[in-house]
């Protein structure tokens, strides 16, 4: 998770910063935030944007619909949605790489086989 | 200060280190194999089924050429990723850096408006380089 005071990225069990200490426990509603201040929820845009382009996958596609709300939620002030399309917008990324990667994967491993096989019957 | 408080950023530095190495080993794989042509590298899945040129079409064969520094070459195959580069690397870096305790690069939040243009972008781009006529061929790899 990110760190509400210093926006540094810290494993999403750690108790504390790793920064500034800031105590990252999380905040029941949109109580505990300041008022004027403006916390960070990331909208993954870069992967949203790498998935489309380099995994050639339709998916990235919504990604990038979802981090728009992200900014557009956090301009308005509505924190909770933003953080809400946030996930939404990882989830989508995730879709998208694994729908890029693993046809790749299974093609690898069938040309891997498949080699080997024909390497092995030409022996005869 | 905690007592496990310096394994993460040891974990952290692990993290670039391994992102940094990806990076190299893909950009040097790119470097040697040429991906037009007979290649190692696998089918796009979504050409293989539709037979379209989704928005990432030729992207792994104009990273070669920009590796290459044939920017002209590149932007034939894919002009949308060649001009994502440079807003993905200062992202990229910038989150890095960060990441590893030094924000000398500002984070800026962009404005949902762009997000929605850049969506609106894709969108045509994806349908104007399926559509097989004079001008707008160059769009296709």
């Amino acid at each position: 998770m990110y760190c509400r005071n210093c926006g540094t990225l810290n494993d999403d069990n750690a108790y504390r910063c790793t920064r500034c200490q800031e105590v990252l426990q999380p905040v029941a509603g949109e109580q505990g935030v300041p008022p004027g201040f403006q916390p960070e929820v990331p909208n993954y845009l870069v992967y949203a944007i790498l998935t489309t382009i380099f995994c050639c996958m339709p998916f990235g596609v919504v990604a990038i619909v979802y981090a728009a709300q992200v900014n557009g939620l956090l301009t308005g002030g509505n924190y909770a949605g933003a953080l809400h399309a946030s996930g939404k917008a990882r989830t989508w990324c995730w879709v998208a790489l694994f729908c890029g990667l693993v046809p790749g994967l299974i093609w690898l491993l069938m040309v891997g086989v498949f080699g080997v096989f024909s390497w092995h019957t030409s022996l005869r | 200060m905690l007592p496990s408080a310096g394994r993460p950023a040891v974990r952290r530095w692990l993290r670039a280190a391994f992102w940094i190495g990806f990076v190299l080993a893909c950009g040097c794989l790119l470097y040697v194999a040429d991906p037009a042509g007979p290649s190692c590298y696998p089918p796009c899945p979504v050409h293989y089924l539709t037979g379209l040129h989704c928005p990432g079409c030729g992207s792994l064969r104009a990273a070669h050429q920009l590796l290459h520094g044939h920017l002209v070459a590149a932007l034939g195959l894919n002009p949308l990723m060649v001009l994502s580069v440079p807003f993905l690397a200062y992202t990229c870096v910038a989150g890095g850096l960060r990441s590893l305790g030094w924000s000398a690069l500002p984070r800026r939040r962009l404005p949902a408006w762009m997000i929605w243009s850049l969506l609106g972008l894709i969108l045509a781009y994806w349908v104007l380089r399926n559509i097989p006529v004079s001008p707008l061929n160059a769009l296709a790899p």
